[in-house]
């Protein structure tokens, strides 16, 4: 391939990536409003073995303090993945969580007896 | 009413930390960097081939005879069978826990993970340990030692190629994350069920070995011997004449893809990878949507989230192919160009990094994580129900915190590159070799860039909306 064809591979190579760039890093700032963290206690409502209102979405930063409250129609055990912590609750009772997000990542959080999942944890960096 | 609530996969029974998405910044990052490094590539390339001729040096002829004696490849076949047996017996005895049981870290991580990894930089280092090839290879010098003749085979029919394997590579991930679903949730795999996979699967290869000769089967037919070889073929250590030795990296997989069918293997492991990397994310609203239509229309809820994953897998193949295809057909367009089936063969191997590539972004971290358990507790305490402590590792745990998630992206847009790049430099190697005159060769680049960039933005893709 002779020089200016090269040239002009580049510049358009140059032109495409700012492009990418612009399109990209505009909409992450745009989006950028729903990545705001969970504050506070949560609580999650288990009835008939199922979370009412669907998996709970919670989200910390690393280093905060992971806080939910699991109000329970059923016994199980809560099974919060990752981090491997397990809490038996009765039915009818409730049982609160409160540990550190030392881990980055998504986590699930479930009836372990039930294989049914009512908590989504995610810990960014 | 709406099952959206309730369809949730879970597609690896063993992922308890999955990856975050990757930032947009890194994203952008990564797409430019692939753009100027393709076009760049376009500029500088050179005008002879430089992988089509092996250089071939061997290695110490004590050390190879060391290496490949018979009774070292009988201890090879013995610890490959032994292990095939343990995760068998595990998977049928052991807990349901998909990740207290050996079976389903063994083979879905040690083995479908850490076989490819191995050989890209080794090479085929999966043959000597493929249990079924052992068993077979006993089977036929019983037989010849008892008939006094070496057992006579079918004929291997030439367009089978390896269109078993490319099949039954995408069964394997099928059964791995499509078939563990109960009650329309998506629940994993199962140890038990995936040893009874195990078991038919044997019974099936050792039939199809007595059949066609082993040989001929792990060349061709056979799932992991033809997945992992296709890796094998990028690394530097190969046997030539009974002689172990040094080739250089790369250029044995120029003439991997002569067998017809290689083309569907490879992009078989693209596919499948791009739908186990796009269902939590990219594919998810549509997965939904589709499990939506079926169960209203009356499917039952299991049989209608296998259905929608199955649907979804096999366009994955489709898409992939097509995208290939495109490319081939554009670059038979191109003046001096081979017949499109040899083009469609003959650029099928440059395809095998992208698919290496794919794998190290969708399961480096599943891979450092499982293999922390494979190391300790799952082999003090196999079976997972808490009666062993063979290394005195059976209470030990995975640490999480292992990898950072900047680590982890850094990896997966790292090793897309990377891919790219290798991928990349052996489509213009092959071009230089089939068009004489350099220009046309340059020309028909053109196609396969737009083919490999397609790849490697939408693996970027996958990974900024994954678990989102």
């Amino acid at each position: 391939m002779n020089s200016n064809t090269a040239r002009a591979a580049l510049g358009a190579a140059v032109v495409i990536v700012a492009i990418v760039l612009l399109i990209v890093l505009k909409g992450n700032d745009s989006s950028s409003s729903d990545t705001s963290t969970t504050k506070g206690v949560t609580t999650i409502v288990v009835k008939n073995g199922k979370p009412v209102g669907g998996i709970k979405q919670l989200t910390y930063n690393e280093g905060e303090r992971v806080r939910f409250k699991v109000d329970s129609d059923v016994s199980d055990e809560v099974h919060m993945h990752g981090y491997d912590i397990m809490k038996d609750v009765k039915a009818g009772g409730s049982v609160s969580f409160d540990f550190p997000a030392t881990i980055e990542g998504v986590f699930e959080a479930e009836l372990e007896g039930r294989k049914e999942q009512i908590l989504e944890l995610t810990v960014n960096p | 009413m709406s099952w959206l609530g309730s369809l949730l996969p879970v597609a690896h029974a063993l992922v308890a930390r999955k990856d975050l998405p990757v930032p947009a910044w890194l994203f952008a990052w990564g797409a430019s960097i692939v753009l100027i490094v393709s076009f760049f590539a376009l500029s500088v390339g050179w005008r002879t081939p430089r992988f089509e001729r092996d250089r071939w040096r061997p290695l110490g002829a004590r050390l190879s005879r060391a290496l490949l004696a018979l009774p070292a490849q009988i201890v090879y076949g013995l610890v490959g069978v032994s292990l095939l047996g343990v995760a068998i017996y595990a998977g049928l005895h052991g807990t349901e826990a998909p990740d207290r049981n050996f079976a389903l870290t063994f083979l879905y991580v040690t083995v479908w993970l850490g076989f490819p990894l191995f050989s890209v930089f080794l090479g085929d280092v999966f043959q000597p340990f493929n249990p079924w090839r052992a068993v077979g290879r006993t089977a036929g010098g019983a037989f010849t030692a008892l008939a006094g003749q070496r057992p006579a085979h079918l004929p291997y029919p030439p367009w089978f190629g390896r269109w078993p394997a490319a099949i039954g590579l995408i069964a394997v991930v099928w059964l791995e994350i499509i078939y563990g679903a109960s009650g329309g949730v998506a629940v994993g795999l199962e140890p038990h069920a995936a040893a009874v996979a195990a078991a038919c699967y044997s019974a099936y290869t050792l039939t199809m070995m007595a059949l066609f000769g082993v040989e001929q089967w792990c060349r061709a037919g056979e799932v992991f011997s033809v997945y992992f070889g296709m890796f094998g073929q990028l690394g530097c250590f190969g046997v030539k004449d009974g002689r172990l030795g040094v080739r250089r990296p790369f250029a044995a997989a120029t003439k991997w893809a002569t067998v017809p069918g290689s083309a569907a293997v490879v992009i078989a492991s693209i596919a499948t990878t791009s739908f186990d990397g796009a269902q939590e994310g990219a594919f998810k609203a549509a997965l939904e949507s589709t499990f939506d239509h079926l169960v209203d229309a009356g499917v039952g809820l299991t049989s209608a989230l296998r259905l929608t994953d199955t649907i979804f897998i096999v366009l994955c193949f489709a898409g992939v192919a097509a995208v290939y295809l495109i490319g081939v057909r554009g670059m038979a367009g191109v003046p001096g160009a081979p017949s499109f089936k040899r083009l469609r063969d003959g650029f099928a191997h440059t395809l095998i990094p992208i698919a290496f590539a794919y794998l190290v972004a969708h399961y480096f971290s599943l891979f450092v994580f499982q293999e922390q358990a494979q190391f300790t507790y799952l082999l003090s305490d196999p079976l997972g129900t808490g009666t062993t402590d063979l290394f005195g590792t059976a209470s030990s745990g995975v640490n999480f915190q292992l990898l950072s998630a900047n680590a982890i992206w850094y990896v997966q847009v790292g090793g897309l590159v990377i891919g790219h790049v290798i991928g990349l430099t052996l489509a213009h190697d092959r071009a230089t070799a089939y068009w004489g005159d350099y220009r046309q060769a340059a020309r028909s680049q053109y196609w396969m860039l737009a083919v490999m960039v397609a790849f490697t933005c939408f693996g970027l893709y996958l990974l900024s909306v994954a678990n989102a």
